[in-house]
């Protein structure tokens, strides 16, 4: 076990849970509330900023400088809509639906660190009010897993959202999203056990303290199973490329046509909210978190500056995505889904298994990746013979299932 | 666990959030429902069809495997966090337990249980071929007179 | 951490816990009632996720966090979201079932009773007033708490303690597994292969 494991409770809670921990820990939530709100409202902008850019267009530019204040305006403007109940709706799951999807939205920040300095034994510790705290809202033993958790349940927003509304688009929509995200939902969860793999432990802290002085998991792991977290987190979002569920030339708005007025931007701001919180998680498991060097100034300051430089980045490339790729078709995503990544992210964590305990072992490490590669190769050439097996099948049947 | 002290009041007030959005919008925003405004969405006209009953059972066969993988990823976990302290016993161990699974795997796949595509790829006909229905498609090619010269 | 789970105290009550324990039941025994008593099939598909994310909060109330998120995970992400499917999949009328007949409750009513006292029964027998080992590695301490006392610290998780278990003492369940996932995975063939 290593040594950021031993770290891995927020020693804010460890110790008496008196009136100044609640206070610290209630600004914290408020804090973490009102950051999200703020960047999803800024990270609307931006996208619509971008896109139009890359598109040869002016994008929002008449609310505030820039149009900066465009999604405020939106948000103040959505309050005053019509909020239509249909007909035949399940006026119990339609008003639930909203509430499923922009919860997790929120809950899943509380794990990411969005400071700290993690280079010394403290692993990210900072004094706050006389207590000794992290810089993120929580900071559970299950970390990682609480992503994956809050990831599956913002199926159901989706699924019951569709189902509720008795009507035709929002059901095809719902149902075609509600297997997409759980198709990737196991990439992610995949791709993500090698990250724990490396650092040993499945709290984010931990994480982030494992991967100090450049040794970031984007190269300790390979960069295969970041490349596939990527994917999948793209799909996971429902965004563009794999924005299927709401491909308007087919399903008018997906799973939410039937949404108006505030219930609608409840969606909206659930689907932006979540690119940046999982634009955060990708920082943090595969991009060292709030490591970096300290140049001038405050040491404290560094790890929150280097933490949103390398957001944005991840922001910039979600919104490139988005102005670039065109969109998948069914079939192509759900082969892309089960039949590549789940295959190669569970490969490539074995090799990384194999070639951690080669090492430990004192194996000949060439011997190690020969070996490893081989049966990889093996396996791969297993998949192409099984799928070569159902088109020939297909094709004799003429249809299949 | 305190540790989920934290995650409580952040739910807490991510619902009190969205709680009084909804309150918000009901007394600011108008109220009043016409029949062709509460009707199912169909691009303006009047719906003539109950929403479909029946899905393919692939998006079911989806959920079913998902089910299989989700509980193999949940023991991967418990692995990856001790992997260091069990050495080449837990290689072997982790390798039985995806082989085995993977196996039926590649069987599920051969027998094409994730195959969302047309059941039939439509081949290229040369189009100066036949502008007829061929075997491969029911596709009629129209159009073709003039493309003949200019090929 | 002393806020609750002091298993190994001398405390022998803990109130904090215990209210939680309680409220939590509450609302687990009033979703099952829901599930059994609704005429709609999501709705009772949305009621038993009740019962299972409550189950959660009390695996999270007893420290074995790893078992609440695998619960989560499992049987809210996978297993009702296929119920979710199967129902969307078939037919579930929005407006809930109307011909529905109840003439067997009572019968189902006695299974469930005396299941519970059987399960009661058993638990009871088992366990009955036992305690947890004071040394054992499931114990949480805080840091603090172990370096005063000279002790090794333990990772503020059981995710270890439980993987240790996985890997030693159920290992052979653990491979059984990998079998029962194949047998999974063979049942959706038969699925998908429509003679």
């Amino acid at each position: 076990m290593t040594a950021a494991s031993l770290l891995a409770a927020d020693p804010l809670l460890a110790g008496k849970v008196d009136l100044a921990v609640v206070l610290i820990v209630a600004l914290k939530a408020v804090i973490v509330l009102a950051f999200l709100l703020v960047a999803t409202m800024l990270m609307i902008w931006f996208e619509r900023k971008v896109h139009a850019d890359m598109t040869n267009r002016i994008g929002p530019n008449q609310a505030g400088p820039f149009g900066i204040l465009q999604s405020v305006a939106d948000g103040v403007k959505v309050f005053f809509k019509e909020d239509l109940l249909p007909d035949r709706a399940d006026r119990f799951v339609f008003r639930l639906a909203p509430f499923l999807s922009v919860v997790p939205a929120f809950l899943t920040f509380a794990v990411v660190p969005i400071g700290g300095n993690f280079s010394d034994a403290d692993g990210g510790v900072i004094e706050l009010f006389g207590h000794r705290t992290l810089l993120q809202l929580a900071d559970p033993p299950i970390g990682v897993l609480l992503v994956l958790a809050m990831s599956s349940i913002a199926v159901y927003g989706v699924m019951l959202a569709g189902w509720s509304s008795g009507s035709k688009y929002p059901l095809l929509g719902s149902v075609r999203a509600s297997a997409q995200m759980v198709s990737y939902e196991a990439a992610l969860g995949l791709s993500t056990v090698t990250v724990v793999l490396v650092a040993g432990t499945l709290t984010t802290s931990g994480i982030v303290a494992a991967q100090h002085t450049w040794n970031w998991n984007l190269w300790a792991t390979g960069i295969v199973p970041f490349v596939v977290f990527l994917i999948a987190a793209t799909a996971e979002l429902n965004r563009p490329p794999f924005d299927l569920v709401e491909a308007e030339q087919e399903l008018v708005g997906g799973f939410h046509t039937e949404y108006s007025g505030v219930r609608f931007a409840m969606y909206y701001l659930a689907e932006f909210m979540n690119t940046v919180t999982m634009s955060a998680i990708i920082v943090t498991l595969f991009l060292g978190g709030p490591n970096g060097p300290v140049l001038v100034g405050p040491e404290w300051l560094w790890g929150i500056v280097w933490f949103f430089a390398k957001l944005m980045l991840l922001l910039f490339t979600f919104a490139w995505f988005r102005a670039t790729l065109p969109r998948f078709r069914y079939d192509q995503l759900m082969d892309l889904g089960w039949k590549a990544l789940i295959p190669l992210a569970l490969g490539w964590l074995l090799l990384m298994i194999a070639i951690r305990v080669g090492s430990d072992e004192g194996w000949n490490p060439i011997l190690v990746m020969v070996v490893g590669v081989a049966a990889l190769a093996a396996g791969y050439a297993l998949l192409v013979l099984a799928g070569r097996t159902a088109r020939r099948n297909r094709e004799l049947a003429g249809a299949h299932l | 666990m305190a540790q989920y002290l934290p995650v409580v009041t952040l739910l807490a007030l991510a619902v009190l959030f969205a709680a009084l959005s909804f309150v918000a919008s009901r007394l600011l925003a108008p109220r009043n429902p016409t029949a062709a405004k509460s009707a199912p969405y169909e691009c303006g006209i009047v719906p003539s069809r109950e929403p479909p009953e029946r899905f393919p059972v692939r998006f079911y066969l989806v959920a079913m495997i998902f089910i299989v993988f989700d509980i193999e990823i949940i023991f991967l976990y418990p692995y990856a966090v001790i992997s260091g302290e069990l050495g080449a016993f837990g290689l072997v161990e982790m390798i039985v337990f995806v082989v085995a699974v993977f196996a039926s795997f590649v069987f599920l796949i051969a027998n094409g249980a994730l195959d969302w595509g047309p059941s039939r790829r439509l081949r290229r006909v040369d189009p100066r071929v036949s502008a007829e229905r061929t075997t491969a498609t029911t596709v009629r090619r129209v159009g073709l007179d003039g493309r003949e010269e200019a090929a | 951490m002393t806020l609750l789970a002091t298993v190994n105290s001398d405390v022998p009550f803990n109130v904090a816990q215990n209210v939680g324990f309680g409220v939590i039941a509450v609302l687990m025994v009033t979703g099952a009632l829901r599930v059994v008593t609704t005429n709609n099939v999501v709705h009772a598909a949305l009621w038993l996720v009740l019962v299972l994310a409550g189950a959660a909060a009390q695996f999270i109330l007893l420290a074995a966090e790893f078992v609440a998120i695998t619960q989560v995970l499992v049987y809210i992400g996978a297993i009702v979201v296929l119920f979710l499917f199967g129902v969307m999949l078939t037919r579930a009328p929005i407006r809930g079932e109307a011909g529905l007949t109840r003439s067997n409750w009572f019968g189902g009513a006695l299974v469930g009773v005396l299941l519970l006292g059987l399960l009661s029964f058993t638990l009871l027998d088992t366990f009955g007033g036992d305690r947890l080992p004071a040394d054992t590695r499931l114990t949480l301490r805080p840091a603090a708490v172990s370096q005063a006392e000279g002790t090794e610290p333990t990772a503020g998780s059981n995710v270890g303690a439980v993987s240790d278990s996985i890997f030693s003492r159920y290992l052979i369940p653990f491979e059984a597994v990998s079998v029962l996932l194949t047998a999974a995975l063979i049942g959706a063939i038969v699925l998908a292969r429509k003679e």
